[in-house]
């Protein structure tokens, strides 16, 4: 039985229609295996069915303790182009690119057409030359990002085939130098550098993961996020820290001083409010800082790592060790005849003057050389003298949660070069050196009833499992709190007596003056110091420890000319931020409450 | 004969046609699971900009400035009068943002059910046979 003609058409109907599906599926299937996407295809073939990649979570954030964002992460965008897919409309790319972002078209083409620098490259990223002849990854932000996108969606639009937008993490810090060196910076790979990005970056980078991408639909599924970095809250305050960074800089200018540090402390727990320094760190432009560095001059955070002789300053804490092993007394007298030898070296006063008969409360007002290393030498003796300062941690690292800390220098008689003549100038600041914030630790005990504190910027981490703060730590008890009343209320006193160095109606600080001479090769420069002050307040009760730091200032080498009009500027902005009443309506508050 | 193959072949063509429904919904299914994860990662990566964009407009250089464009100045201590507020409580302490949890990853967002293979049910009942 033949079929009839009818049922034969509609077979052929049908077995055409199938012919024409096949026929197309096959011309896909050509187009897919050797046109011009054929590359793509083959890359993620190489690289199993979907395409294996590293993911990297955020980076933590970094706030102030109120909240204010000081470290961040935005998108910009490599430029990379499909070499393969490019259908001569090299000069159009160029022209786009060139058009958005300033780069030289000629540039772009030839690195678009430079086709033999690239043997076997289906892929290339596109890149700028930089002043030094060097050529650096063309990035783009997300405005320029959304303009080159959707010239890619619009067939209308300029024909960009073959470019692509590859997103790049980047780190930015959106109160600009503000606590640069406090945050330090990270690079273009990702790394921490100095301050807090580089003292917690295992921490804030998280864990990078690898995970395999499958671009098939029926294949896609959820892929393993990566553990996340930690968001840290600092125990910085912006609005003291944008005060103090004005200050400084303002004494920096006046001054003429080659740089500078302030560091505001809480003696109480040891939560750093404020750290400047000159020059200031923009870790949003940290090029130049990376630039400088070299084995004669690593780049620090002059803070942590820049070690200095204190000078008078230091004498606090010789003081401090007299009083606490009973060898002297705040009314004891010294007759001051203008200078003293310890170990075959003459020690002499700073003004080379004698002062006379003098009250301990007297050498440290007038800041007497001659008297501190009388104490030192014949009453406190080296064995006791440097057991005090081993307590201070003198010579010892703070723990200071910021990269790049150093412990300073400090001979004591087990060491090979130190001679009995150190005894004498180390009790006035020669021939020691310490780091601001190992100073600050070592004061903390005397401005805070006896017990040392750690110094830390951290106050909060926060991970994806919950919140932790770290307790305050204190690094020992160097002296009593009898012994830290007493300094105090002499040191208080000493002020009161120079009404002109530190004058804040209402309000009482302790403190004290330095000025250093700066060693070289060659011995002391003779015109060159380091003028400081540290002191604290207001009395009693002190909420704040500041420390004043200015290099070789040249308007005066003096630390009550420089450093301790920066201490009252200070203070007197602290006691309005901090929210602290003068002493009278303060006592009236708690008297009501 | 010919109802038995008319039927063979309708059983054959239900079977594929679910199979291919099967598979579609699949398809669809992670092609949806691919933009929607395309698209929180353009949210978070917005919602990145726009925080640090506040914070830059925030900044306490930019507040000063636009204060003192306005003929504000810091107050000195003495311009400061204190009062006691009973029973006021200070301001809740800064807690930063959680970080979003790990989370560990799964071949496919769809059961096995849906995505089992053929060869891989054969495979499964075989190798469970043994």
């Amino acid at each position: 039985m033949t079929p009839e003609p009818q049922a034969r058409r509609r077979v052929q109907l049908v077995m055409g229609v199938f012919s024409l599906v096949s026929l197309g599926l096959l011309i896909q299937l050509i187009r897919v295996q050797f046109g011009p996407y054929a590359p793509v295809f083959a890359a993620l073939d190489r690289g199993g069915r979907g395409l294996t990649e590293e993911v990297r979570p955020a980076r933590g954030l970094i706030f102030d303790r109120d909240g204010v964002l000081l470290a961040g992460n935005a998108t910009r965008y490599y430029l990379e182009v499909e070499l393969r897919q490019l259908d001569g409309n090299e000069e159009i790319v160029a022209g786009v690119v060139s058009a958005l972002l300033g780069v030289p078209a000629d540039d772009v083409v030839a690195q678009l057409t430079a086709r033999d620098k690239f043997v076997g490259a289906l892929r290339i990223r596109l890149t700028r030359p930089d002043e030094e002849g060097g050529r650096w990854p063309i990035t783009v932000d997300p405005t320029a990002a959304g303009v080159i996108s959707a010239f890619l969606a619009d067939p209308e639009a300029p024909d960009l085939a073959g470019l692509a937008l590859v997103p790049l993490s980047q780190r930015v810090y959106p109160a600009g130098s503000l606590a640069g060196h406090v945050l330090g910076f990270v690079n273009q790979e990702g790394r921490g550098y100095f301050g807090v990005e580089g003292f917690y970056d295992d921490w804030l980078t998280g864990r990078a993961v690898t995970v395999q991408r499958s671009i098939i639909p029926p294949e896609a599924g959820l892929n393993q996020e990566p553990p996340a970095g930690v968001n840290l809250v600092l125990t910085i305050d912006a609005d003291i820290q944008q005060m103090v960074e004005g200050v400084l800089q303002r004494t920096i200018e006046w001054s003429e001083a080659a740089g500078g540090q302030i560091i505001v402390m809480d003696p109480s727990n040891g939560e750093i409010l404020a750290l400047a320094a000159w020059p200031t760190l923009d870790p949003n432009a940290y090029g130049p800082w990376l630039g400088d560095q070299s084995e004669e001059e690593p780049v620090i955070n002059p803070a942590v790592g820049g070690q200095y002789e204190p000078g008078s300053t230091f004498k606090v804490l010789v003081m401090a060790a007299a009083l606490d092993a009973g060898v002297v007394l705040p009314d004891d007298v010294f007759v001051d005849t203008g200078e003293i030898e310890v170990g075959g070296h003459t020690i002499r006063n700073w003004d080379g003057e004698a002062w006379g008969p003098q009250t301990m409360v007297g050498c440290l007002e007038h800041s007497l050389n001659v008297c501190l290393a009388f104490v030192a030498s014949q009453r406190l003796g080296a064995e006791t003298l440097y057991d005090y300062l081993a307590r201070f941690g003198v010579g010892r690292l703070t723990g200071v949660d910021l990269a790049g800390e150093v412990p300073g220098q400090l001979r004591t008689p087990t060491h090979p070069e130190w001679t009995e003549s150190d005894l004498g100038t180390n009790a006035f600041g020669q021939g020691v050196s310490v780091t601001p914030i190992q100073l600050l630790a070592a004061v903390s005990a005397i401005a805070n009833g006896g017990d040392m504190v750690q110094p830390h910027v951290v106050r909060q981490v926060v991970s994806s499992e919950g919140a932790y703060w770290p307790s305050p730590t204190t690094l020992g008890r160097p002296i009593s709190a009898r012994t830290s009343q007493t300094l105090t209320d002499m040191l208080i006193e000493s002020l009161e007596d120079e009404a002109l160095l530190i004058d804040l109606a209402g309000y009482r600080f302790a403190g004290k003056t330095g000025t250093a001479q700066i060693p070289s090769d060659y011995g002391y420069d003779p015109n060159l110091t380091v003028a400081s002050f540290i002191g604290w307040g207001p009395m009693p009760g002190p909420r704040f420890l500041v420390l004043v730091r200015i290099d070789r200032p040249r308007i005066s080498p003096w630390g009550s000319v420089v450093a301790a009009p920066a201490f009252q500027d200070v203070a007197e902005r602290l006691v309005v931020l901090m929210g602290i009443p003068p002493d009278s309506e303060r006592i009236a508050l708690v008297g009501r409450e | 004969m010919t109802g038995t193959t008319a039927l063979l072949v309708v059983a054959l063509i239900i079977a594929a046609g679910l199979y291919l429904a099967v598979n579609a919904k699949v398809a669809n299914a992670g092609r949806a699971l691919l933009t929607l994860e395309a698209q929180r990662d353009e949210l978070e990566r917005e919602n990145s900009e726009l925080m640090t964009y506040f914070a830059q407009i925030t900044s306490p250089d930019r507040l000063l400035e636009r204060a003192v464009s306005m003929g504000f100045r810091p107050a000195s201590p003495g311009e400061i009068d204190y009062f006691a507020v009973p029973g006021l409580q200070p301001d809740p302490e800064f807690m930063a943002p959680q970080p979003p949890f790990s989370q560990e990853g799964h071949r496919s967002g769809l059961s096995p059910a849906f995505t089992e293979t053929l060869g891989e049910w054969l495979a499964r009942v075989i190798g469970g046979a043994r």
